[in-house]
């Protein structure tokens, strides 16, 4: 396979809505793969969606219903959700990435977790983001060093970051260091400066990049969701205007060039081929961890240990 | 400042630099910043010769000869005109040590009290500048305080270096020099994202000159140049604020300075948004080490002191 066909879906979420959410994902990834689509790629937290009340509202004023749905509409690893997400994958013979609301089973805190499903294993990956950004912090956790890993998907091996994580250069490295030939870069940001970063890091590990937002109108959020009123302030929207997520999903060759997109304001999946074989050509010029590295002047060491909160002992008195 | 050098002639193109920092220093600013390697010009040829051809090994040749040395004439002059001027003067030379035969792609740092502040030596030339440019070490890493903000910066496609970016970011990186040869559209993409990755102001700097910019003795002229369509560099000088927000430029297909004011306390308060070596950072999962000793390829005098044999990167 030296040739990929991927779809990067631009798409809104059914806010704090898991199920009605998974099945958007159902319908897209279908429509996707009957475009001919190996590889569909879903944004940042999609499932169940953007903890919109983070920014439209001051941090803790009375979101105690909104954090409730989140933690209910959570996704758990093993649970019949994560497994819906699996058999899509299955049934339509695609790898699957998409981000989403995760926790525990018996957990409270919420991580930004990028799951990835192959076509015929189920779960192949997982990522959650290291750092939330901003406000960000008050709802999501900080993931640990062990779930940086590359996924081969057979011919191509895909990596990547969640969002503004992606200006982490020595997270960035790290993945470049296992070889990533395709980078899913799932994100909220918006505007230019972002889409000057997908290029750069096309051109810094000479892969394909594809950065993929959710698009949200205010008039996509359920008429009863709760606190509606003061979630979508009127003020709130007269300043920062009715989408709540605007979109910027682009697609971005080796070179730098943009293949796709920047698509905004709207629903759109982008479909195109990726000629696999351009990642090596174009390293010739550039291999950030090949070289074009020092490694007499720089080690980067990388802890990959989980770490969970407690660890159990018998207290050596066995 | 996007200038053209009088290619493979240091001491004409060390007259322009004087002539337009003069300029530019007219204009109030308080650093003057020129393109990668612009004394005596960049080795364009390795892109246009086969590698070991006559005209290459001329070309060699006079950059040798035209190549400049530390503490030589050619630096004292530098110095003299950022002293005389009060400017910082940061310039992107060929420089080899006095003693030495392999040329390196540097960047000089010029104090307005007349001092050498700063120097940084490229850590790996690109393509086929390995024919010409040795590697620098570790050594030439640092940032400096220049009294408006700290001063530091890497050259060309060592940009793509992410962990060199790191080394300079956790030195506290207000403004960002980023002189290269790189005139392609995505150059500029890439400022931008080091601005938003290092909240720091950069200044992209580029050549400028055409085939008719040549001197008419320049080894090998006709074979390997045409005529003014045939551009060795266009120019993609731009200035980027710390949000990746563009200030000026990007400047191509002439001459010309652009001007920004830059303020540290600005990078600074960008940072609570993103601060790459500190709040955004994970110092508990990425630990980075940069062996930032001098490293001569033979010591003599005898063995080292023991910790020192030890040293570096571990």
């Amino acid at each position: 396979m030296t040739v990929l066909r991927v779809a990067a879906v631009q798409a809104a979420y059914v806010l704090m809505d898991r199920e009605a959410t998974i099945d958007r994902v159902a319908g897209l990834t279908a429509a996707a793969a009957r475009e001919g689509a190996q590889l569909v790629a879903f944004p940042e937290v999609f499932v169940p969606g953007t903890p919109l009340w983070i920014d439209t509202q001051p941090i803790w004023d009375s979101d105690e219903e909104w954090f409730g749905l989140l933690a209910e509409n959570a996704v758990v690893i093993g649970s019949p959700a994560c497994d819906r997400l699996a058999a899509i994958a299955a049934e339509h013979g695609v790898w699957l990435i998409i981000g989403v609301n995760e926790r525990e089973q018996h957990g409270a805190t919420i991580y930004n977790t990028v799951l990835y499903f192959s076509p015929d294993a189920g779960l192949a990956g997982r990522h959650r983001k290291l750092m939330p950004t901003g406000a960000e912090r008050t709802v999501w956790g900080m993931g640990d060093g062990s779930t940086l890993g590359v996924v081969d998907a057979g011919a191509v091996r895909i990596g990547g970051l969640i969002c503004w994580e992606n200006y982490m250069p020595l997270a960035r490295f790290h993945l470049y260091a296992q070889g990533v030939d395709l980078w899913i870069a799932p994100t909220l940001a918006v505007g230019d400066g972002w889409i000057a970063t997908m290029r750069h890091l096309a051109r810094e590990n000479r892969m394909f990049v594809i950065g993929v937002n959710p698009v949200l109108h205010a008039d996509q959020v359920p008429a009863r969701f709760p606190g509606r009123d003061r979630l979508l302030a009127p003020g709130y929207l007269e300043q920062n205007g009715p989408w709540l997520d605007e979109g910027n999903t682009v697609v971005v060759a080796p070179d730098g060039a943009v293949l796709a997109g920047p698509v905004r304001e709207r629903e759109q999946t982008l479909v195109l081929d990726l000629d696999l074989r351009a990642v090596a050509t174009a390293r010739r010029f550039l291999d950030p961890v090949g070289h074009y590295h020092r490694p007499d002047v720089f080690r980067l060491y990388v802890d990959t240990s989980p770490r969970r909160a407690v660890i159990e002992t018998d207290g050596g008195t066995r | 400042m996007q200038a053209t050098p009088v290619l493979l002639d240091r001491d004409e193109t060390i007259a322009k630099v004087v002539a337009l920092t003069e300029q530019a220093a007219a204009q109030g600013a308080r650093l003057v910043a020129f393109p990668e390697a612009f004394v005596p010009g960049y080795p364009d040829w390795v892109w246009r010769t086969r590698p070991w051809d006559a005209e290459a090994t001329a070309l060699y040749a006079r950059l040798f000869d035209q190549a400049v040395v530390a503490g030589s004439p050619a630096t004292e002059i530098l110095a003299e005109t950022a002293r005389r001027l009060g400017v910082w003067l940061s310039v992107g030379v060929d420089e080899r040590d006095d003693q030495d035969s392999t040329i390196y792609n540097t960047l000089l740092h010029f104090a307005p009290d007349g001092s050498l502040a700063a120097r940084h030596r490229k850590l790996m030339p690109t393509g086929g500048e390995r024919l010409v440019w040795g590697t620098g070490d570790g050594s030439t890493l640092q940032v400096i305080d220049a009294g408006f903000g700290r001063l530091g910066g890497l050259i060309c496609w060592e940009n793509y270096m992410p962990l060199a970016r790191a080394a300079l970011y956790a030195q506290g990186v207000d403004v960002y020099l980023a002189p290269t040869w790189d005139n392609s559209e995505v150059w500029v993409p890439t400022l931008r994202h080091i601005a938003r990755e290092g909240r720091t102001y950069v200044l992209g700097v580029t050549s400028c000159l055409r085939a008719t910019d040549l001197p008419a003795d320049l080894p090998g002229r006709a074979a390997l140049y045409g005529d003014a369509d045939d551009w060795l560099s266009r120019g993609n000088t731009v200035i980027v604020g710390p949000e990746g927000e563009i200030l000026a430029g990007p400047l191509t297909g002439e001459e010309g300075v652009l001007y920004a004011e830059v303020d540290a306390r600005r990078a600074r308060l960008a940072r609570q948004q993103f601060d790459p070596v500190g709040h955004y950072s994970r110092s508990d999962v990425f630990r980075l080490t940069v062996d930032t000793t001098p490293r001569a390829a033979v010591s003599l005098g005898g063995e080292p002191a023991r910790a020192a044999a030890g040293g570096g990167g571990s």
